[in-house]
């Protein structure tokens, strides 16, 4: 066995999961108050990557405000989709709000996609690097990208931590998805707390394909294999839960890392650590229909 | 009269085949892709729109008959249909097991669950390439040995007909009902005594075969399979084309794929906008008319034979085999 390959691949897992983790925060954090899965969330992640990439090149912007103004620019985005496309999930008139919620972020990911496909084009991009260079610890080497996308995406990660739990937006938001009318009760408008939740969560989609980018390139599809593993965490770390996403991405990460290094057969190991993932969601769902911490499906009433 | 517009149907439909000798072989093209897509619009109308099983596996099931009967095929020389049946009958089995294995599962954890499905069987055809000749894409034999369309015409139309007849026949029956009470409250219609698993697989099982069927008949006539048959893509093409068109009627939803599938060959100029513009068109009609944009003119057409004894000038009855 040869141990730099297996610490290297460990690294990339730890790293890899903590991107997979930041998508998959916004995903539960939606869930939570809108109580829809955003089937377009890999998309967002997407514009987020290409954002910082025209931010970068076009304005020249240094990357690590790019990142910044590219969270933001789809911070905002996100909002007008929520005000445009999700208002009727609120409304009491709406009849069948899962079917609503499923068709119309399915569509918009579709939309988006070849919107995409037409705006920037197919051909994969790749923006410079956060920080070029190498670091080498003893005869492990990993590459700064990964490095500082690691630690940037901890870091998010922790400030959404703080922002639910020390901030008093952070405990509106908790309260409104506990119960939207108790909320409204003691004065919290959660209609603006709609908004804020899908738009929190795109900006952190967004943040994470922009620190993904110099590591592999942007292209129109790359948000569909994440979207996919970050229902994978969620449902292993529990709809609704962000402690458990960050800690079941990261272990997803290290699974998926550690079953490459391991798999047989190297020609196929890359595309069966995809469906390995796949795979485990399949079973936790047929056990666990509502994953494994989830509570019981709640519908918006 | 009542029953009016099925005369107008089933007579528009025998003036299609009567006449299908005179499109040029592009159109005729379009037309038999239409069809393909109108079965399996029709299929995931039946699962989506009249179980509320909000499957993202659909196309994952076409793609194993797909593939079941070229290789079949390809391995043992059996006849096509005889290949077509395998994978009919294969996808049937496996979209009751799946409709099995997610009966506690609803709403999204249901499409989720059915979107890891579909993936798995994307990523094993793509990688498994010495079976499946993965992204290079596996010929197949040809369902006739002729250069004229006009076969694959009359097959198409013969298994959207059969396909048609047979949602029709599930959704106009009891089964219908039971179906439809399921989507509305699933524990309400189990204490009303419809028993929920059977139906739920039930669904499942069908749409799973008539979408293979649809993929195996695709496979025969295009000549190559690729994974991507069974890719996010498709299925996101025939959600447009279901929800469109009207996902709570099969005739609706079949109209909606063949009037969609039709309008991309007429907006070719326009490339890849199309598919944006049918994505735009899905969310409006989501946002205003969660019914469809064609339901309105199927009930009025409906409606038509009621009016009055004697019928108006039959109107443009649709596009070919929009309903039975």
């Amino acid at each position: 066995m040869n141990w730099d390959y297996l610490f290297i691949q460990a690294t990339n897992g730890a790293v890899i999961g903590i991107i997979y983790a930041l998508i998959a925060v916004g995903v539960t954090l939606i869930f939570s108050i809108l109580k829809i899965v955003n089937f377009a969330h890999g998309d967002l992640y997407m514009l987020g990557g290409y954002c910082a990439y025209y931010v970068i090149t076009l304005l020249g912007v240094p990357p690590l405000p790019a990142l910044v103004v590219s969270m933001a620019a789809v911070y905002s985005f996100g909002i007008v989709l929520e005000r445009l496309l999700l208002t009727p999930l609120y409304s009491e008139r709406t009849e069948r709000k899962d079917e609503y919620g499923i068709i119309v972020t399915f569509g918009l990911a579709f939309f988006l996609r070849n919107m995409a496909l037409i705006v920037f084009g197919p051909f994969p991009l790749r923006p410079p690097s956060f920080a070029p260079g190498l670091l080498r610890i003893g005869t492990l080497i990993v590459t700064n990208d990964r490095v500082f996308a690691g630690a940037v995406g901890l870091l998010l990660i922790f400030g959404l931590l703080y922002f639910m739990n020390g901030t008093i937006w952070g405990q509106a938001l908790d309260a409104v998805s506990q119960s939207r009318d108790s909320a409204a009760i003691v004065g919290i408008n959660p209609r603006r707390f709609n908004s804020l939740a899908y738009g929190v969560g795109a900006a952190l989609a967004a943040g994470a394909g922009a620190l993904i980018a110099p590591i592999f390139s942007l292209a129109p599809d790359m948000g569909v294999l994440p979207n996919i593993q970050s229902y994978v965490i969620v449902i292993l770390g529990g709809m609704g839960s962000v402690l458990g996403s960050i800690i079941a991405g990261i272990l997803l990460g290290e699974s998926q890392g550690l079953f490459t290094a391991f798999f047989p057969d190297p020609t196929r190991a890359f595309a069966y650590t995809n469906a390995f993932g796949v795979l485990v969601l399949m079973v936790v769902l047929i056990f666990r229909p509502t994953g494994i911490f989830g509570r019981r499906h709640v519908r918006m009433e | 009269m009542r029953g009016f517009h099925v005369y107008v149907l089933l007579a528009a439909g025998a003036a299609s085949l009567v006449y299908a000798h005179l499109l040029n072989p592009y159109w005729m093209h379009v037309a038999i892709i239409a069809m393909f897509y109108g079965i399996l619009a029709g299929s995931w109308s039946l699962l989506a729109g009249y179980g509320g099983l909000f499957s993202l596996g659909h196309m994952a099931f076409a793609s194993v008959g797909g593939y079941t009967s070229a290789l079949l095929v390809q391995w043992y020389g059996i006849p096509i249909p005889l290949g077509m049946a395998a994978g009919v009958v294969l996808s049937c089995a496996l979209g009751g097991v799946i409709g099995w294995v997610c009966l506690r599962m609803s709403g999204p954890y249901l499409a989720i669950f059915t979107l890891a499905f579909s993936e798995i069987v994307r990523i094993t055809f793509s990688t498994e390439d010495q079976v499946t000749a993965g992204m290079a894409g596996l010929h197949t034999a040809p369902l006739f040995h002729i250069a004229s369309r006009l076969p694959y015409f009359y097959t198409a139309f013969g298994l959207l007909a059969c396909s048609v007849a047979l949602i029709g026949f599930i959704v106009h029956s009891r089964w219908g009902l039971f179906l439809r009470a399921i989507r509305e409250d699933e524990q309400a219609a189990s204490a009303s005594g419809v028993a929920v698993a059977r139906f739920r697989i039930l669904a499942f099982a069908v749409a799973s075969a008539l979408a293979a069927l649809a993929g195996s008949f695709y496979g025969h006539y295009i000549g190559i399979l690729t994974p991507s048959l069974g890719g996010l893509d498709l299925m996101a093409l025939v959600v447009v084309m279901t929800v469109i068109g009207g996902m709570e009627r099969i005739p609706t939803a079949v109209a909606g794929a063949v009037g969609v599938e039709v309008l991309q060959e007429f907006l070719r100029a326009y490339g890849q906008w199309r598919l944006v513009i049918f994505g735009l068109v899905l969310l409006l009609t989501m946002r205003f008319a969660r019914n469809g944009l064609l339901t309105p003119i199927w009930q009025q057409f409906v409606r038509l034979g009621e009016a009055r004894g004697a019928p108006p000038a039959p109107r443009e009855a649709g596009q070919e085999g929009s309903g039975i």
